[in-house]
């Protein structure tokens, strides 16, 4: 049963496109994570809220659309917004208390306290709490309002180790009870801690992301292991050798390490190889040909003597004269790259081209 | 849509909570019955006076508490969860008008202790007393809907308060200025006026006109907060 259902949904904004049509189902017992930059996360929540229109498409939550009847479609969904406030003068205590009579829950003040631990500090007002134990009270009020679906915006940005912890074994425990787990995050690490479906959301449209499909094709090997060979089942567990291959690069005195498929381009000037990620220049403490090397395996090809580029990111290949090539990247300048005539040959090839 | 009462007075325990732990707007409420001891103090016997400091009251205590009761939940981001939660406006509304109309209330007989007034019907002056709590109320509504934080809320409050409490100094020059006339139809004028009847006798039957038209006030001051309201929630 499918709690969220959002069906061709897009928008457009002005001359931009955020994000195109799409499609996702949020069902009971299942949590969802989309990684979307911040404007398209915005935007995003702004049409669930009712805010903004969208372009095109609906959604329905728990059968209850938005433009039919705001109550009905309010009472099936809780949300965390980032910027959601606390009364800075009430204590934890008196905001549960608060929260209880507000949404006419069962559940129990101390039990509330309990799962998101802050039963310590249950008397503090919350202007003495930390941003982190803020955010805990805001999970607290979703556990009272106990909707059929939560939706969470970045719930753990800038959050301590312990918040983190506890958001988790929430949605866990929420997953348990049947509810749908929606979390919209710019961080990829805390979408994947939270769940294994986490989508990207960009103005090229809705991926599922690739790492997650390889963890469960090798989930399922290792259950068709555990199948064959019971008894040998603990030697079978899969090792995966842990590959360190992150790219540094020097920003003042600080290393910063960079993901391969994260870089769009490397460009050499006058003897330093630059690294770009994202429109921003971070120098490199490798030479170029070092850089190669290492990055060939991750479809990096040197299409200039001064240019490596991420194939992956490259959207056209454009033909100025016979001779003369540039490589067009889809990213959100638009960065154009050389591409020399003998390293034209061999693109060709390894697209596959004659 | 079902009001209920229970989701009002959550909503009245919780502002109760955090006023009372709220100097700024706690001070505002202790003014008018500092000034109504002084004032019981120095023998002051005429009505005129008696009324300013309830004018006061009502500005500083009924529109004043209301209206930076709404625009704090503005400034602390704490309106949008109320009104997704199932609490209708109504019941948001309803919580926080009971809060400032009982606080109201409370000041307005322990001041008229105070300054030891005692009026002739106790019955027209309460009904007048409480139709202009509503009025005022409905002022604070309309303010703290347009405001958007406590800080601009006290600011904004201030010509109301001139207007309300001194205005029906305005009456006086009413011969001299027959522009000043308009001034009489003034909630504030008209409850001094009404007071001064019932002073010298006059019952229920001789003041309606002028409950009428403090009645007609609360009537224009609640269309307006629908005005607003709806205005305010397009954007």
């Amino acid at each position: 049963m499918s709690i969220l259902k959002i069906n061709n949904l897009e928008k457009h904004d002005g001359h931009a496109l955020i994000f195109p049509p799409f499609s996702l189902e949020v069902s009971a017992h299942e949590a969802i994570a989309i990684h979307a930059s911040t404007n398209v996360r915005l935007i995003l929540l702004k049409i669930l809220v009712g805010e903004m229109p969208a372009s095109n498409g609906e959604w329905t939550i728990n059968g209850k659309s938005y433009s039919e009847s705001k109550k009905d479609y309010f009472e099936q969904v809780g949300m965390y917004f980032l910027d959601d406030g606390l009364y800075e003068r009430l204590t934890v205590k008196d905001h549960f208390d608060f929260y209880k009579k507000l949404y006419h829950s069962k559940l129990p003040i101390e039990e509330g306290l309990r799962i998101i631990q802050l039963e310590v500090k249950r008397n503090s007002k919350i202007s003495k709490l930390s941003v982190s134990e803020k955010r805990r009270v805001h999970f607290g009020r979703l556990l009272f309002q106990n909707p059929a679906l939560l939706i969470f915006e970045e719930p753990d940005q800038n959050a301590d180790l312990e918040t983190k912890r506890v958001f988790v074994k929430m949605v866990r425990m929420l997953i348990e009870k049947g509810k749908g787990v929606f979390v919209l995050t710019g961080n990829m690490e805390s979408a994947l801690a939270i769940t294994n479906k986490v989508y990207r959301l960009d103005e090229a449209g809705l991926h599922m992301l690739d790492i997650l499909s390889e963890e469960e094709s090798t989930e399922e090997l290792h259950r068709d292991v555990q199948n064959l060979e019971e008894k040998q089942k603990e030697e079978e567990i899969i090792v995966q050798p842990v590959r360190f291959e992150k790219i540094p690069t020097k920003v003042n005195d600080k290393i910063v390490l960079f993901d391969p498929p994260e870089i769009d381009y490397i460009e050499s000037h006058e003897g330093q190889s630059n690294i770009y990620i994202k429109g921003e220049m971070y120098p490199s403490v490798f030479t170029m040909t070092e850089l190669e090397k290492r990055l060939h395996p991750y479809g990096f090809f040197r299409c200039h003597r001064s240019y490596i580029v991420n194939l992956q990111k490259v959207r056209e290949v454009v033909t100025w004269t016979r001779n003369s090539f540039t490589l067009v990247l889809g990213d959100t300048k638009k960065s154009s790259i050389p591409l020399s005539k003998t390293k034209m040959a061999e693109l060709k090839g390894m697209l596959g081209l004659k | 849509m079902t009001f209920s009462i229970k989701r009002s007075i959550a909503i009245l325990q919780k502002d109760y909570k955090d006023v009372s732990k709220n100097l700024f707007v706690g001070s505002s409420i202790f003014m008018p019955l500092v000034l109504a001891a002084l004032y019981g103090r120095l023998g002051v016997e005429s009505i005129n006076e008696f009324y300013m400091i309830f004018n006061m009251t009502f500005c500083l205590v009924a529109a004043y508490v209301q209206c930076s009761l709404i625009a704090e939940e503005k400034e602390k981001n704490t309106l949008r969860g109320l009104m997704l939660s199932p609490a209708s406006t109504v019941e948001i509304l309803a919580g926080k008008s009971l809060l400032s109309f009982i606080a109201t209330v409370l000041v307005i007989a322990f001041a008229a202790f105070l300054i030891e007034y005692k009026p002739e019907n106790i019955l027209v002056i309460s009904i007048a007393l409480i139709l202009s709590t509503v009025f005022y109320i409905g002022l604070g509504t309309v303010l703290g809907l347009v405001t958007k934080s406590v800080m601009e809320a006290s600011v904004v409050i201030l010509p109301f308060m001139a207007i309300f409490s001194f205005g029906s100094f305005l009456t006086v020059f009413a011969e001299k200025y027959p522009i000043l006339k308009v001034a009489e139809y003034m909630p504030n004028s008209q409850l001094i006026i009404l007071a001064s009847e019932v002073q010298i006798g006059a019952s229920l039957a001789d003041i309606w006109f002028n409950l009428l038209v403090i009645l007609a006030w609360v009537a224009v001051i609640y269309i307006l907060v629908v005005i607003v309201y709806r205005k305010r929630m397009m954007d």
